[in-house]
């Protein structure tokens, strides 16, 4: 493999402060493949793509393009010296228009054109702004532009995410193109099956190093998932136990938002914890935005514990004991405040609570810490914990405050896996304690280990409903779908 | 204001940037020292009660009105009108005067609140970037004031005895100013209600992250009409104690200290993105600023370069935060 | 998936152009009202007239388009005001009693030097990543600190010729207004131009408007703040040298210089540019830098006294903040 590798990395590390990213990682790509780069959350997969595009420096290692040594400073450099990529959040400038992000980044826009008609994308008005234009459009127009430059090595960052079928197809075309010229493909998936399909060969990550290279097609889906989660990290256990169900606590009658949601209707009882199932960008954003009050629906009905919800803000939304847990922590984190400020910051909604200190603030505080056991090492500024503890004072605001309902949108994401444990386990425990959790979480195949129930949300309505104990992760992907659903999964 | 880009944040020991970036106070204490002992070798005579008393003459209009500023910098935003609120505040006092000295003070405190009510809904309410509000409410009162000053307020532009006794009388053998001890009763509220009370922990959460504090249930208009009334409170204050110092108001009365308020939380260790800050450090850095404008009087420098030795400690210090805390 | 929509190409690119430059050209409607409505007020109004609101509206036009640049570039410049009346008091100083020729040297020389300063505090707010917003208030006061010993009271001169070439007269005042106004349009044309066409110029909105996708798409966002800088210091600069052909004589206060900068960035929101940056141009700030001056001659030609007019200006400018706040958040709640 490796005469006719072009990029090759080794003993590539980096850490942040005290948390190692990347431990060592040796990685070829040859010439002419599609190469996967596989890896559970957190296995150091986007690390190693921002140090390969120059984002990051690498603190140790080497990285050879062409048997030359490179040292990356910026992704100017990157890109000048063949390594084009292709992030998920495209690296297109929102205020400016289609052509003049080419101007800027100098690329000829006659060429681009030529690479989007070959996607089948000919209908892009290129005097539109930027953030007028859909994000699959966006991912497309990035690609094109990425390929005018010619790359030696073509970097794909979870380009599929969000795609829909028909554009994913002319990705993979553009792939198989890319590796017919001879040139190089790396590919970030989480999509087994994409892998199976497109790609020529996979390195597995694990824990920062890597762990396996193979031919996917040699190994099959159930290898590639062996190899990503290794025989000592286990996926969190099930957590699920009976609970008697109480009465309604949440419920939704026809909910309709934009083009996001189109009627949703839901019942969420206290003891019980639903899960909704959905594929990214199906409407669960918005139906979240709606139940915290973040916005009015534009019909439909809100209950809670049986009377009607109309919240302005969140403050409405609170006042009735709707909490949300954001899917990114960092929005509901105070990064520069103690850990106790954190917790406390509930306590004092109201004018009439902004005189003093609330009396029971030290017991509130202290039994949120002690039941989520909450390292308080750092604990004068919360942005100095780890990512785990951060989810953890977050989840720690609403048990020092107390709640009906919690909403928990995706609150995994990016968590190792023994915290993720706890906080399945805290969830099943506040439901068996009478609250109600409406949980969505991106990794469908947690969703039956916590859940009683499932909703699976598709394009802005329930398509399915499904008792967790019937439903598994394939299951929920085909009615995640919706109805073409059977060549993806 | 951390960097998507970069990653995860570091974590883990503390270093000792991190220590002094949690214990400013001791860095702006020695400056502090650093600062008189200088000027006590240049001027001998400063080492004493009356020449350090000017110091706190000097620095108590400006502390109140930098507490101003440090409440507002905390919230993330910012109060260009103080200069002009405490004009405004000084022009009614004086006005009132002939009505006894507590009706004066308190309509001059009313027409602070007042104007730091109007910025805070500006700013709460209607999303108004807080430069532009404090700089648009900053002309609105200036254009009022000097309409009035030729009509309802014309004539009245002397103090009575007591607001120019509190503004720059001493007590104690002429040692310690009255306006030291109404800052040191602003001081400890203010500290104690950045502390110890439910606004002040919402303050700095506002500033910190306000979407954290919206998720948390907060109305954040709220906070901020708070924060904007009570700076109003604070800079009106301040102009009174100016107007009592100076026994009689003009327009230019508080102009000169905007920037100064500003620069004095900053050096007090304030970040002007919100969240980090504490008003001892303010204190600090008002009394730095006028050891510094003490120094340059006895030295004979002029205005210019006064304005350059502002400047260049607020860089330089500003600069050593920076440091200080990205090293961390 | 895009499908073109039938409509014709031209109303498609109208009706786009409009949308995304409607505040520009609402600045320049209210310009035009402005003027118009001006010239309706007064009994006389000619040459005399434009060439005085085109000369005297010079040195915050240009300092509108100073803070444009530098705020679309995602920084803010408080010092902006400050090296108008550093470079107002140096040229003042070394102009006095020299010739035309000399004068238009030491011109460029101020000019020079003024973008090279600049450019150090764009780099210095790089380098410390102290906030731009302390870094220049810092500059403020050091700039007009400096400008206060070279000029220590008001005075100074300049050559006639030099006057002229701002306000079209050797004595500051007359009715040549093709002096005056091909000082604002050239420079502006200019800048215009480059920001919208070029690499460089579109780098600047690019770090403006999202840093972050900026550098992923491979622009130095470091050298763009350090050249929105140097442009805003050379355009401050021909503020200050505006200023000394109008009055014929420079002055140093620091209330000057806040005062202006507080204007300019006054003028620059008015001109729809927003202060989180990345969005509005300079031609839209140009015009609100006129409309902002003109404002005082308009309101006292109605009758109404000067310092009702500052209240005026003040209400007009959060009215429009305040509008321009709730047409965002509508915005944000269709998406």
């Amino acid at each position: 493999m490796t005469s006719s590798s072009i990029l090759a990395t080794s003993q590539v590390a980096k850490r942040f402060g005290s948390v190692v990213a990347l431990r060592s990682v040796d990685l070829t790509v040859g010439r002419g493949e599609v190469h996967a780069l596989l890896g559970a959350n957190g296995a150091g997969k986007s690390t190693l793509v921002k140090i390969l595009s120059g984002v990051l420096q690498a603190d140790e290692g080497q990285i050879t393009l062409h048997g030359r040594n490179l040292r990356l400073r910026n992704p100017a450099e990157a890109q000048e010296a063949g390594l084009a990529t292709v992030f998920q959040d495209p690296a297109l400038i929102p205020d400016l228009t289609v052509s003049e992000n080419f101007r800027l980044t100098d690329v000829s826009e006659q060429e681009v054109v030529e690479w989007l008609e070959r996607m089948q994308m000919s209908g892009v008005d290129f005097d539109q702004q930027i953030r007028d234009l859909p994000l699959p459009t966006l991912r497309l127009i990035d690609l094109a532009r990425a390929l005018t430059r010619e790359p030696a090595i073509l970097m794909l960052d979870e380009i599929t995410a969000a795609l829909p079928a028909d554009q994913a197809e002319q990705v993979f075309g553009v792939m198989d193109e890319w590796r017919d010229k001879g040139r190089s493909v790396l590919f970030i998936t989480h999509r087994l099956g994409e892998v199976m399909r497109m790609c020529d060969r996979a390195t597995v990550l694990r824990d920062g190093r890597n762990v396996a290279t193979f031919v996917p097609r040699e190994m099959g889906e159930a290898g590639l998932v062996e190899a990503m989660l290794g025989e000592a990290a286990q996926g969190p256990t099930t957590v699920q136990t009976a609970v008697a169900k109480g009465p309604v606590a949440l419920e939704t009658r026809q909910l309709r938002s934009g083009d996001r949601l189109k009627g949703v209707s839901l019942e969420l009882h206290a003891g019980e914890v639903l899960g909704i199932a959905a594929l990214e960008g199906q409407g669960q954003d918005r139906l979240f935005a709606l139940l915290a009050g973040d916005r009015p629906p534009d019909s439909g009905e809100i209950l809670v514990a049986g009377d009607p919800l109309l919240a302005q803000s969140p403050y409405d939304a609170v006042r009735r004991g709707m909490v949300l847990i954001p899917s990114d922590r960092l929005q509901a984190l105070l990064p520069q405040r103690s850990i106790r400020e954190n917790l406390a910051t509930p306590l004092y909604r109201r004018v009439g609570q902004w005189w003093g200190l609330a009396a029971d603030e030290d017991d509130r505080v202290r039994s949120a810490i002690d039941r989520l056991s909450i390292d308080t090492r750092a604990g004068r500024q919360a942005g100095r914990l780890s990512g785990g503890n951060q989810q953890k004072v977050v989840v720690g605001r609403w048990l020092a405050a107390g709640f009906r309902v919690l909403l928990c949108f995706d609150p995994t994401r990016g968590i190792d896996v023994r915290t993720k444990q706890q906080i399945y386990e805290l969830l099943r425990e506040l439901a068996a304690g009478g609250a109600a959790v409406l949980l969505y979480t991106s990794e469908l195949a947690e969703i039956p280990l916590v859940c009683d129930r499932v909703l699976v949300l598709y394009d802005g309505q329930v398509v399915g409903r499904q008792a967790a104990h019937e439903a598994t992760e394939e299951s929920l992907l085909t009615a995640a779908h919706g109805l073409s659903s059977e060549d993806v999964a | 204001m951390t960097d998507a880009l970069l990653g995860p944040e570091p974590t883990g020991r503390p270093t000792w940037g991190m220590w002094v970036s949690d214990h400013p106070q001791l860095v702006l204490g020695s400056v502090l020292v650093l600062l008189v002992v200088v000027t006590g070798i240049i001027e001998p005579r400063y080492l004493t009660f009356s020449g350090l008393r000017n110091t706190v003459l000097l620095a108590a209009p400006l502390g109140i009105m930098a507490g101003a500023q440090t409440i507002l910098m905390l919230t993330g935003g910012i109060d260009l009108s103080v200069g002009m609120i405490a004009t405004a505040a000084a022009y009614v006092a004086a006005n009132q005067s002939p009505s006894g000295a507590a009706i004066a003070i308190t309509a001059g405190l009313l027409v602070g609140v007042a104007a730091g009510t109007v910025n805070g809904i500006g700013v709460g309410l209607f999303r108004v970037n807080p430069l532009i509000m404090t700089l648009a409410m900053s002309a609105i009162l200036l254009g009022l004031f000097t309409a009035l000053s030729f009509t309802v307020l014309q004539g009245s532009t002397t103090v009575g005895r007591l607001i120019s006794t509190l503004g720059g009388g001493s007590f104690l053998g002429n040692r310690i100013p009255y306006n030291a001890l109404v800052w040191g009763g602003v001081s400890l509220l203010v500290i104690y209600g950045l502390r110890r009370t439910g606004l002040g922990r919402l303050l700095y959460a506002v500033g910190d992250n306000p979407t954290a504090v919206r998720l948390a249930g907060v109305r954040l208009w709220q906070v901020h009409l708070a924060a904007y009334a009570i700076a109003g409170l604070l800079a009106a204050l301040a102009g009174i104690l100016l107007a009592g110092r100076t026994g009689a108001v003009d327009l230019q009365l508080g102009v000169n200290f905007v920037l100064p308020s500003v620069a004095a939380a900053v050096i007090g260790g304030t970040s002007i993105f919100g969240g980090i800050g504490t008003y001892s450090g303010t204190i600090f850095g008002a009394l730095i600023l006028g050891v510094l404008a003490t120094m340059m009087t006895f030295l004979d420098a002029g205005q210019a370069i006064q304005q350059i030795v502002y400047g260049s400690i607020l860089l330089g210090l500003a600069w050593l935060y920076a440091r200080v805390t990205s090293s961390s | 998936m895009t499908v073109a929509t039938v409509e014709s190409g031209w109303a498609r690119s109208w009706r786009k152009n409009v949308r995304r430059h409607g505040w520009t050209l609402g600045v320049w409607l209210l310009l035009v009202g402005l003027m118009v409505a001006y010239a309706a007020l007064l009994p006389r109004f000619g040459a005399f007239q434009i060439t005085s609101i085109a000369k005297n509206s010079l040195p915050l036009v240009y300092l509108a388009i100073a803070q444009a640049v530098i705020v679309i570039a995602g920084g803010i410049d408080l010092a902006a005001g400050a090296i108008l009346v550093l470079a107002n008091a140096v040229a003042a100083r070394l102009m006095e009693g020299q010739t035309f020729p000399v004068t238009l040297a030491i011109a460029v020389l101020v000019i020079v030097m003024a973008t090279v300063l600049n450019g150090i505090v764009g780099w210095i707010i790089t380098v410390s990543r102290v906030p731009d917003i302390v870094v220049t208030l810092a500059t403020l006061f050091i700039f007009s600190g400096v400008a206060l010993l070279v000029l220590p009271s008001p005075g100074g001169g300049t050559s006639e010729g030099f006057r002229a070439l701002f306000t079209g007269s050797t004595s500051g005042t007359g009715s040549n207004f093709v002096p005056p106004l091909l000082s604002m349009a050239v420079p502006l044309a200019l800048v215009a131009w480059w920001m919208r066409r070029t690499e460089t110029g579109l780098s600047l909105y690019a770090t403006g408007s999202n840093r972050v996708a900026a550098y992923l798409s491979g622009v130095s966002t470091g050298r763009a703040k350090v050249v929105a800088y140097a442009i805003g210091g050379a355009f401050g600069a021909l503020g200050g040298l505006a200023a000394l052909a109008i009055t014929g004589s420079g002055e140093s206060r620091l209330a000057t210089a806040s005062g202006f900068t507080l204007r300019a960035v006054a003028a620059i929101v008015l001109g729809g540019v927003a202060l989180t940056g990345g969005i509005g141009s300079v031609v839209g700030a140009a015009a609100a830098g006129i409309v902002l001056f003109t404002l005082s001659p308009f309101l006292s030609a109605l009758g109404v006294d000067p310092n009702t007019a500052q209240m005026i200006q003040g209400v007009l400018i959060v009215v429009v903040m305040m509008i321009a706040g709730i047409v965002e958040l509508r915005r944000q709640r269709a998406l």
